[in-house]
């Protein structure tokens, strides 16, 4: 994580932790590895998302979930003067069934940047299944530039 | 299927009880649902915005009813989706209404629209694939 400056690490951190309600925290997401080129998060295993009683295999839905939130992560780290940003849209395969009590990790990166639009890709499988990918997703994003940056208004409260 | 009996297999399900839907309507090629708004939904804080994810969620679980709503186990399985956000969701209720495009013996298409206040105002739009076999 060379390429990223104290201070947005710092953000980083306190934007993540400012969500005290909603689906990020929920899903108790913990950053492994962040860089302008690629995030890497974990998500524990929640048995509030499975499909099945057993509760033993994940919905895809919270795998969408989680591409969508990781790739907002990406690109708050990749691009620089963003106020705001919303999902324009999202294409995820569901690659093999998500059975396995196990975390999950997600790897997501902004493949490219316009004034207006990222672009972003991302796997996700099993904590120690890397090769058995369980989804892939691609994205866009709309940026909306400004000076009140989104971890200002998370941190201090304003809305933009 | 009635719909008392689809909420009753719907109930089995944790992540559906986590996104806390009711499925409103049924036939053979349509499922209408509404979710409830709870702060576990929020991908915006600040303006307490449905998460993309979660709005998403809901609908790929309309979908899978439309297709199956006679599941046993566990819903329809999903091959893949695309979804086109086109209006923040916000506080409140949010609705779904899947419409199968395509039922074969191996595949179906659903396409499914959701809406809060007004149906011609739509949140979210998508596409669902399922298998069948």
């Amino acid at each position: 994580m060379s390429d990223i400056t104290q201070k947005k690490m710092e953000q980083i951190a306190q934007m993540w932790n400012a969500r005290g309600k909603g689906l990020i925290t929920h899903m108790a997401l913990e950053i492994e590895e962040v860089s302008t080129e690629s995030v890497r998060v974990r998500m524990p295993f929640n048995p509030d998302f499975c499909v099945d009683a057993e509760q033993s295999m994940l919905h895809g839905g919270i795998l969408t979930a989680l591409l969508d939130s990781v790739f907002g992560l990406a690109n708050f780290v990749a691009i620089e003067g963003v106020s705001t940003m919303a999902t324009l849209d999202l294409r995820v395969d569901y690659l093999r069934p998500a059975r396995s009590r196990a975390d999950v990790i997600v790897q997501a990166h902004c493949f490219r940047k316009t004034r207006h639009i990222a672009f972003n890709s991302g796997s996700v499988w099993f904590a120690g299944h890397e090769d058995a990918e369980i989804a892939r997703g691609t994205a866009s994003f709309a940026l909306t530039r400004g000076e009140t940056s989104l971890f200002d208004a998370m941190t201090k409260g304003k809305t933009s | 299927m009635d719909v008392q009996t689809v909420n009753a297999n719907v109930s089995r399900v944790p992540f559906f009880r986590f996104l806390n839907f009711e499925v409103r309507s049924l036939d053979s090629l349509h499922a209408e649902a509404e979710m409830t708004f709870d702060d576990r939904h929020i991908g915006n804080p600040i303006m307490e915005y449905y998460h993309g994810g979660i709005i998403a969620s809901f609908m790929e679980a309309t979908a899978a009813i439309a297709v199956q709503p006679d599941f046993a186990d566990v819903p329809a399985k999903p091959i893949n989706l695309t979804v086109d956000y086109l209006r923040p969701g916000v506080k409140g209720p949010l609705f779904a209404r899947a419409n199968v495009t395509r039922k074969g013996k191996r595949m179906a298409s659903v396409s499914v629209l959701s809406w809060q206040t007004d149906r011609e105002k739509a949140v979210a739009e998508g596409l669902y694939h399922f298998l069948l076999v």
